[in-house]
């Protein structure tokens, strides 16, 4: 297996690749540019009326009535479909019972990370007892494990058997759920072979932050640290990103119903939008590589 | 290119379709569909389906039909392997156009994120009507013309997409045979956006066939004659895709207003061009010409509820049809600022949208952000204005006078795609006793069928596709809403509160036979409205089909 010098310099290496493409496919996203409306019902912070799907078009010259939104339908309902997987439930049962395993899987792990962060916070802050939370999070991270590998082996089945997905199943998908797979198994075989995972994992951790070499962990322990490190670097570049662009595809297209105000924000973007050429190359167009939007779309089109 | 495509003549493939297959094969049909594909209707309707019209041996040897045996779009065959690739090299180039910020700022977010992140989970593929109504088509799966476009996209437009793209994203071919396929295919979808409903990640698939049918409008000079040359083409030519102008529709109005005047002992005079009045009232002109009984009633109810409205005869300006939000953003803009640039010129305190779904989608929401500065013209739906007028009590109503079964057809481009659902059941609910709901109804409706443009579109034997497949789960709707009454003794009502709805509900009706099967007939919100008014002696609802 590696050594500790070269299983912390990799370490860095894969967790630098993740933290910087992450951070430039999230503003990758975050900086397309304003749409055309495209909102889609039921907007859940239309209050008093996301239950039916309405909206504040409802309302007779709603430009001069005021704008009541309610946050908290739309967190809950946020909340809903990232913990439950609501629209699956609803649309695709069959899925839903390996799909809802695999999600609250990793977001079990992720929350015996953040256990472990804390616990080992605290510890380093004096409150000794938190050492004592190690099993706990070893505990959790077995059940995450657990979900994730049975979520993870039914989704893989299904890829390769379900008529809906095979056509549709590219290589690369089918490499991702062996990857999260590995890193489920080897986390597993780690904890059945009754080693202290968490315990192995934060002095690993704390051996990266230090540049501790001396840092020594099994053939099953470095396999799966590195295996899950080598999913966070490749995870920015896949589809498996559909987690941030979740968030903009709600609030910036489902959900995104801001009105245009004159010299307001949209106004603004809307009009820097509408002065950049146009280069379509249709007749009717007539777009000559010079006029922008503005100029194609007031041009006198009368016989 | 070889032969295809009529039932009794095709060349068809056996095999199930895959992603690649669009490419594959262009002499023969892809996927073949006709009515014994398709789910059965409730009785009587289950019975017999009405044969499919067979193609022309002309439009068979002249035109591109290997998509699905049906031809909406009649792309002439190549004249040579030249032509082939120039057509190839535009897609390409379009391809590359639909990505970037300056030509397609209008819809490159949710572009970029649907192409990007649809896990194909296939959660949408039963919530689209045309894929349940034909039993599963692999073509009309939503997720199938998505995934060649994302294929293509990475293999096409992508550093490194030829050597990596199979890995990421699966096989494809660029050529004749997947641009003339995917072409015929955009117009599979009613852009209901249902399947958008269902996604658990926010994917729109609808978006995509809109998306498609742009690149092919606006860099290969593609689309549909009817929505096109005969709609926004016609439209900014003459001032109507109707083809009328404004002396055509100033006398059609007066006719229409004399013929109310006969019909319900109330005189109306429509207003034309009235400077400062406080609603423009814009038509989808298509109402003046196939139900002239709606923009009469509206009539009659703004008079007697005293509103300050008017008609204008500005080009455009009494054509509320948009059919650029169908395909092409440079259209939809042109006429979008048309409409505004009416209303200003009449300086109105407001446009309000007629009886018509994509004219209120594309007026009060998707042109929001073009229509900027002295432009920005107030847009409002005239559902909440009648909801506004039937319970001001300035017009005396007998609920009574509309004692029938009514139901409900919601516009997927006023309900699911702007959220205006209960208004107009609000005043159904008070001015019709027997009015019931659609399963499912509200912002979970199904598309007419007749969305996207199809209702004005019925070349070859796309009527029969759009109608018996595009149409068949609304069909069971409206069946399953008027179970308790079935027969033809009571006459029932579907109310459709959209004029393109209207064109399709009327070629459906037809199509099954309904009115005489069943007893139903259907019309608009106003014409309930009108019905059910005191001063209004003699019923305003015609049974019969029109």
């Amino acid at each position: 297996m590696f050594s500790s010098t070269v299983l912390i310099v990799l370490s860095w290496a894969l967790l630098a690749v993740f933290v910087v493409a992450f951070v430039l496919r999230t503003i990758r996203m975050a900086k397309l540019p304003i749409h055309l409306r495209w909102e889609l019902a039921p907007v859940p912070h239309e209050k008093g009326k996301s239950h039916y799907g309405g909206s504040y078009l409802e309302e007779f010259e709603w430009w001069t009535k005021p704008r009541e939104t309610d946050m908290v339908k739309e967190a809950s309902y946020m909340l809903q479909e990232i913990l439950f997987l609501r629209a699956v439930w609803e649309h695709n049962r069959r899925l839903w019972w390996f799909s809802f395993p695999f999600h609250i899987g990793m977001y079990v792990l992720i929350a015996a990370g953040g256990l472990l962060l804390l616990s080992g916070g605290l510890e380093l802050a004096g409150v000794e007892a938190a050492a004592g939370w190690r099993s706990g999070t070893t505990v959790l991270a077995a059940a995450g494990f657990a979900l994730g590998g049975f979520g993870a082996l039914g989704l893989m089945i299904s890829r390769i058997v379900d008529p809906r997905f095979r056509d549709y199943t590219t290589p690369a998908a089918l490499f991702n759920l062996i990857l999260l797979l590995a890193i489920f198994a080897t986390g597993g075989y780690a904890i059945a072979a009754s080693q202290n995972l968490a315990s192995a994992v934060w002095g690993f951790g704390t051996g990266l932050v230090t540049g501790d070499i001396a840092v020594e962990l099994s053939g099953v322990q470095q396999a799966h640290v590195l295996l899950g490190l080598l999913f966070l670097a490749y995870l920015p570049f896949t589809r498996m990103m559909h987690f941030v662009a979740k968030y903009f595809t709600y609030h910036q297209v489902r959900w995104d119903d801001e009105p245009l105000t004159s010299g307001g924000r949209l106004e603004v973007e809307a009009n820097r939008l509408l002065g950049q050429p146009v280069t379509w190359g249709a007749p009717h167009v007539n777009a000559n590589g010079c006029k922008n939007w503005v100029d194609v779309a007031t041009e006198e089109m009368k016989s | 290119m070889g032969r295809c495509c009529d039932r009794g003549d095709e060349v068809v493939s056996t095999k199930k379709v895959r992603v690649k297959d669009i490419g594959k094969r262009g002499d023969e049909v892809l996927c073949p569909i006709g009515p014994e594909d398709l789910f059965e209707l409730p009785p009587p309707y289950n019975e017999s389906e009405p044969a499919w019209k067979e193609l022309s041996e002309a439009t068979i040897d002249k035109v591109v039909c290997n998509l699905d045996g049906v031809v909406a779009l009649s792309i002439p065959k190549p004249k040579d392997e030249a032509e082939e690739k120039e057509y190839v090299e535009k897609f390409r180039i379009g391809l590359t156009k639909l990505l970037e910020k300056n030509n397609n700022w209008t819809f490159l977010q949710p572009l970029m994120l649907s192409l990007e992140y649809c896990v194909n989970c296939q959660s949408c593929n039963e919530a689209c009507p045309v894929f349940t109504s034909s039993g599963g088509k692999e073509i009309y799966r939503p997720t199938y013309r998505a995934e060649v476009l994302r294929r293509l996209v990475a293999k096409y437009t992508k550093p490194g997409g030829k050597l990596f793209s199979r890995f990421t994203h699966g096989d494809i071919d660029l050529n004749w045979t997947t641009i003339t396929r995917l072409y015929e295919l955009a117009y599979r979808c009613t852009l209901c956006r249902r399947c958008a409903q269902a996604c658990p990640i926010g994917i729109d698939n609808g978006l995509i066939s809109r998306e498609l049918r742009k690149l092919f409008s606006q860099e290969l000079g593609w689309a549909a004659k009817e929505l096109h040359e005969k709609g926004t083409v016609l439209q900014l030519e003459v001032g109507s895709s109707t083809g009328m102008n404004e002396v055509v529709v100033k006398d059609n109005i007066e006719f229409i207003d004399e013929d109310m005047a006969d019909e319900t002992g109330i005189e109306v005079t429509t207003p034309w061009d009235k400077e400062g009045a406080d609603v423009l009232l814009i038509h989808n002109a298509g109402e003046i010409l196939s139900w002239p009984e709606n923009p009469g009633a509206f009539a009659i109810i703004l008079d007697a509820a005293g509103i300050d409205w008017t008609l204008s005869s500005e080009s455009v300006g009494y054509d509320g049809v948009n059919y650029g939000l169908f395909y092409d953003d440079v259209q939809l803009s042109r006429v979008t600022v048309k409409h505004a640039e009416a209303a200003k010129k009449l300086k109105v305190n407001k446009i309000v949208a007629g009886e018509c779904g994509h004219q209120h989608k594309a007026m009060l929401t998707v042109s929001d952000r073009v229509l900027t500065g002295d432009l920005a013209v107030k847009r409002e739906s005239c559902l909440t204005l009648l909801e506004e007028i039937v319970f001001s009590g300035k017009i005396e109503f007998d609920p009574s006078k509309n004692d029938f079964p009514v139901t409900l057809h919601d516009p997927c481009n006023i309900v699911r795609n702007l959220g205006i659902v209960e208004p107009q059941r609000r005043i159904l609910r008070y001015l019709c006793p027997q009015f019931r709901e659609m399963t499912p109804h509200g912002v979970d409706n199904y598309c007419c069928g007749g969305g996207s443009g199809f209702a004005v579109m019925s070349p070859n034997n796309f009527t029969d596709w759009r109608v018996s497949v595009g149409g068949r789960m609304k069909l069971k709707q409206i069946l399953d809403a008027f179970a308790d009454q079935p027969g033809p003794e009571v006459p029932k009502y579907l109310c459709a509160p959209c004029s393109n709805c209207k064109g399709q509900i009327r070629d459906l009706l037809q199509y099954y036979d309904v009115l005489e099967k069943s007893n139903i007939t259907y019309g608009g919100l106003v014409e309930l409205i009108v019905n059910a008014m005191v001063d209004v002696k003699k019923p305003f609802i015609k049974w019969e089909m029109h």
